[in-house]
């Protein structure tokens, strides 16, 4: 019982459904908008206020804190873990096992595999294949009269690195969602920033911060269009006795790091206006209005004072408008250093109050997710290697060549070809786990360089033709197709494929050529 | 849009017209053949050279990284998908692939040429988008979109080589039904609700009729050599794409903690990027496991393909927005 439920946690078929579900559930979060993200009205607006209840209560508006996608990730967690310690990291084991060379007969039997007669006793043409496989990253080792050469080992370890990474990602995303915090808050100047209305998750061991931040200063850059340029804020870190620890102006993308917690300037406006009027001190709230923040000032039915204000510093303009007015008219300019006077009311301005926008967070797991990362991006890549062996080996021909015992291949088929008896005959074959087509192109090219360069006068011809020489059309292997239909038994359909289609590969081998010359 | 650029842009728009006929023409007429392939990969190596000056010339006369809106992101595509067949056609010998490569190409420039004047227009970049970070984080990922789509496409091709005509059928018309509610959704305005449904509807119930009438078999179309190769071919796209759209999704993470402070915060197109990542994660884990058919794992394929359509392009034009709207213009 207690391995069945092992077996079932670490299987593959698991991790597919498991996938899968993620990646709907997800899909369907993607879909409709989420009230954490772009908040409860967006959802209303979007799909009527009947239907939002419904997706509200199904859990879909804020479908990555439900308890079903939680549970989904859990899963899919415990999943990898068993998949992990069961299996894929009890293969990086198997990489230090050294393979064993193999004989003639043995390379027979490979998935890729081909034979070439030597035209004498010659041991440097295992010496050149050593060479040529080294030419091509294959780690080559040798022992007297055969050859092992492997490539790509390390893509093997793909599967572990990308677990690895994917752990640690977990672990680093656990450690801050349950220590770390973070917020949004509007700083007026000279007010403090503290934590108390920090977001963190229900499950909780964090600790908020007792320090507090000042805002000493805060004003905006344009560029010459108006548009703006940057905000910059100087903050002051203060302790509860109302000690300064740190000092520093920020600004978008220069963030003040103190105590585990970054704090980066995320928007910039001007609060109010405080104005005077004859002695008398009014705040008067602003709101933006394109690129300036404009103040109402309601005098009486109809009548209102309209002060408009582009940045803290520049002048204020003053307009009223009535309602028998086409637009409002513009009465004066006032500025810190300018009072100005209507009728009889002076109104001097005392001061333009702006506010930052702060944005801090503390992510203590933040260096682990950054290494898990980094692990991920190597593990995947590291996927994309194929994992190659080749062995050859050097022997005196047997009479007969098992064909038999080599399923279905192509190089088989078109091999053999002399009675060799008594030759030395190089044995070669290989396995690629990924990329088999390439695989199998870098094996013929081989062959075809070991019968130019080694080979017995006559014995490789019929091979070596086959290979070298320009592929006839399609048509021609409707021909040899049909002709040994005549002659072969059922029994041989199957080498009778093997030919056709090893012609075919050979075919596709010219277009290559076609294409590289172009 | 300079002369110089809008000369190369419009060179590469006819050359990849060319090799698309060109290419199709190739498995009609069989005694010419070989010579068709060779004039179609001509054209395309030219396509892919003044695409190659077009996206330049625009970075020199933008004076920027040329990668900042949907027109010139199509552009980028159009490229990685020419270069990843071109690289293909070198490594595999597969001019079957050609046709639908330079058809994927074309459709992006004709996608891409009708889109607004403002999209073709080069326009000062949106402060969010003024960072090193974006010539590190969207390359990548459009050429991880062009790898999935060529592996799609190849698993296309295996289908037909399986002798799997009649899920190969079912399966084009799903994908032509959802490039379809794209095309309504960016230059019509159709309510996006019923787009959205004939998007995701029409993938689903396309994709659960392909995977049944997988055992339909026309035995006479069967060409088993053919058909491991391009189940390869399908194979090596994805198992590249993979690695660029990881890098792509964490250099984003990178940037966003940079810039705001959180490196993830399931944005609609982020989400995306996530499902399809899950989708050829488990594409990956089905292959290494050998639980799967060539065929399953084509029509696998496909349904990524699909997604990464809905993660591109289907995102703005179907009326999900979020953080990664800059691709939106109506």
């Amino acid at each position: 019982m207690k391995t069945s439920v092992k077996n079932v946690l670490a299987s593959v078929k698991l991790t597919i459904f498991l996938m899968s579900l993620t990646a709907l559930t997800v899909l369907i979060g993607a879909w409709c908008p989420q009230e954490s993200a772009s908040g409860k009205e967006k959802v209303v607006e979007q799909f009527g206020p009947e239907t939002a209840k419904l997706l509200s209560q199904l859990g879909i508006t804020d479908i990555y804190h439900s308890p079903f996608f939680l549970s989904l990730i859990a899963m899919l967690t415990l999943n990898m873990i068993f998949c992990s310690f069961m299996r894929v990291f009890p293969r990086v084991k198997l990489l230090r096992k050294p393979l064993p060379f193999l004989a003639g007969k043995d390379i027979g039997k490979l998935p890729v595999n081909t034979s070439v007669v030597l035209a004498k006793d010659d041991k440097s043409a295992l010496a050149a294949v050593a060479l040529k496989l080294a030419s091509k990253g294959f780690k080559v080792s040798t022992s007297e009269e055969k050859l092992l050469a492997e490539y790509g080992k390390y893509g093997r370890l793909a599967a572990t690195v990308t677990h690895i990474g994917l752990l640690t990602l977990l672990v680093g995303v656990t450690i801050t969602s349950w220590t770390g915090f973070s917020g949004f808050q509007p700083v007026l100047l000279n007010s403090h920033l503290d934590f108390h209305e920090s977001e963190h998750s229900k499950l909780w061991i964090g600790k908020l911060p007792e320090w507090t931040v000042r805002v000493d200063a805060t004003h905006r850059e344009d560029h010459p269009t108006g548009e703006p340029k940057q905000w910059f804020s100087k903050l002051t870190v203060i302790n509860k006795d109302g000690k300064e620890l740190k000092t520093q102006e920020i600004s978008v993308n220069n963030p003040l790091t103190y105590d585990g917690v970054d704090i980066y300037q995320s928007s910039w406006g001007l609060d109010h206006i405080l104005l005077n009027f004859n002695g008398n001190e009014r705040r008067l709230d602003l709101r933006p209005m394109g690129k300036l923040y404009a103040a109402f000032l309601p005098l009486d039915q109809g009548t209102m004072m309209l002060f408009s204000v582009r940045s803290d510093g520049t002048p204020i303009k003053v307009f009223a408008k009535r309602p028998d007015w086409e637009g409002p008219r513009m009465l004066t300019e006032l500025s810190q250093a300018k009072p100005a006077k209507l009728g009889p009311v002076t109104i001097s301005l005392v001061r333009t109050m702006p506010v930052t926008g702060l944005q801090y967070k503390c992510d203590p797991g933040l260096p682990i997710t950054y290494i898990a990362f980094a692990l991920i991006i190597v593990g995947v890549m590291m996927a994309a290697i194929p994992h190659r062996h080749v062995w050859v080996c050097l022997e005196t021909a047997r009479p007969q060549a098992d064909a038999n015992g080599s399923a279905s291949n192509e190089i088989t088929a078109v091999r053999e070809t002399a009675n060799a008896a008594g030759q030395k005959v190089l044995y070669f074959g290989g396995r690629s786990v990924k990329a088999k087509v390439g695989f199998e192109r870098m094996i013929k090219e081989l062959e075809r360089q070991i019968i130019a360069e080694f080979g017995a006068p006559g014995a490789n011809l019929e091979t070596a033709d086959s290979k070298v020489e320009t592929t006839p059309a399609l048509e021609t292997h409707v021909v040899v197709d049909s002709d040994l239909h005549k002659s072969a038994s059922a029994s041989k359909t199957k080498s009778k494929k093997e030919q056709v289609l090893a012609g075919k590969a050979t075919g596709a081998g010219n277009t290559e050529n076609v294409q590289g010359d172009s | 849009m300079s002369e110089m650029q809008l000369a190369f842009t419009n060179t590469a728009g006819i050359t990849s017209v060319m090799s698309f006929w060109v290419f199709a023409a190739s498995n009609g007429f069989k005694n010419r053949k070989d010579l068709l392939i060779r004039i179609g990969s001509i054209a395309l190596l030219l396509a892919f050279a003044s695409l190659t000056a077009a996206i330049i010339t625009r970075g020199i006369d933008a004076q920027r990284f040329p990668l900042a809106n949907l027109y010139e992101s199509l552009l980028w595509f159009a490229w990685a998908t020419m270069g990843g067949y071109l690289i293909i056609a070198r490594a595999y010998g597969v001019p079957q692939l050609g046709w639908l490569a330079s058809l994927t190409a074309l459709l992006m420039f004709l996608y891409g040429s009708w889109l607004p004047q403002s999209q073709h227009d080069i326009q000062p970049l949106v402060p969010a988008l003024v960072s090193y970070w974006r010539w590190i984080h969207v390359p990548p990922l459009l050429i991880s979109y062009a790898l999935f789509f060529l592996g799609g496409l190849s698993g296309f091709i295996q289908l037909y080589k399986a002798g799997r005509i009649q899920s190969l059928s079912a399966s084009v018309v799903t994908v032509a039904l959802a490039l379809l509610a794209v095309v309504l959704g960016t230059f019509t305005e159709v309510d996006t609700a019923w787009l959205q449904i004939l998007f995701a509807g029409g993938s689903l119930l396309g994709m659960v009729i392909s995977f049944k009438l997988l055992q339909r078999i026309d035995q006479t179309k069967v060409d088993i050599k053919a058909s491991e190769t391009f189940d390869d071919i399908s194979y090596r796209c994805i198992a590249i794409g993979m690695p660029a759209l990881t890098f792509g999704i964490i250099t984003g993470g990178l940037w966003a903690n940079h810039a705001w402070g959180t490196y993830w915060s399931w944005d609609p197109k982020e989400s995306m990027a996530l499902v399809t990542w899950l989708s050829y994660a488990a594409y990956i884990h089905l292959r290494v496991h050998r639980e799967c058919s060539a065929e399953k794992l084509a029509l696998v394929s496909i349904v990524g393909l699909l997604l990464t359509l809905m993660t591109y392009l289907g995102f703005n034009s179907l009326g999900l927005g979020g953080l990664h709207s800059y691709g939106k213009f109506k």
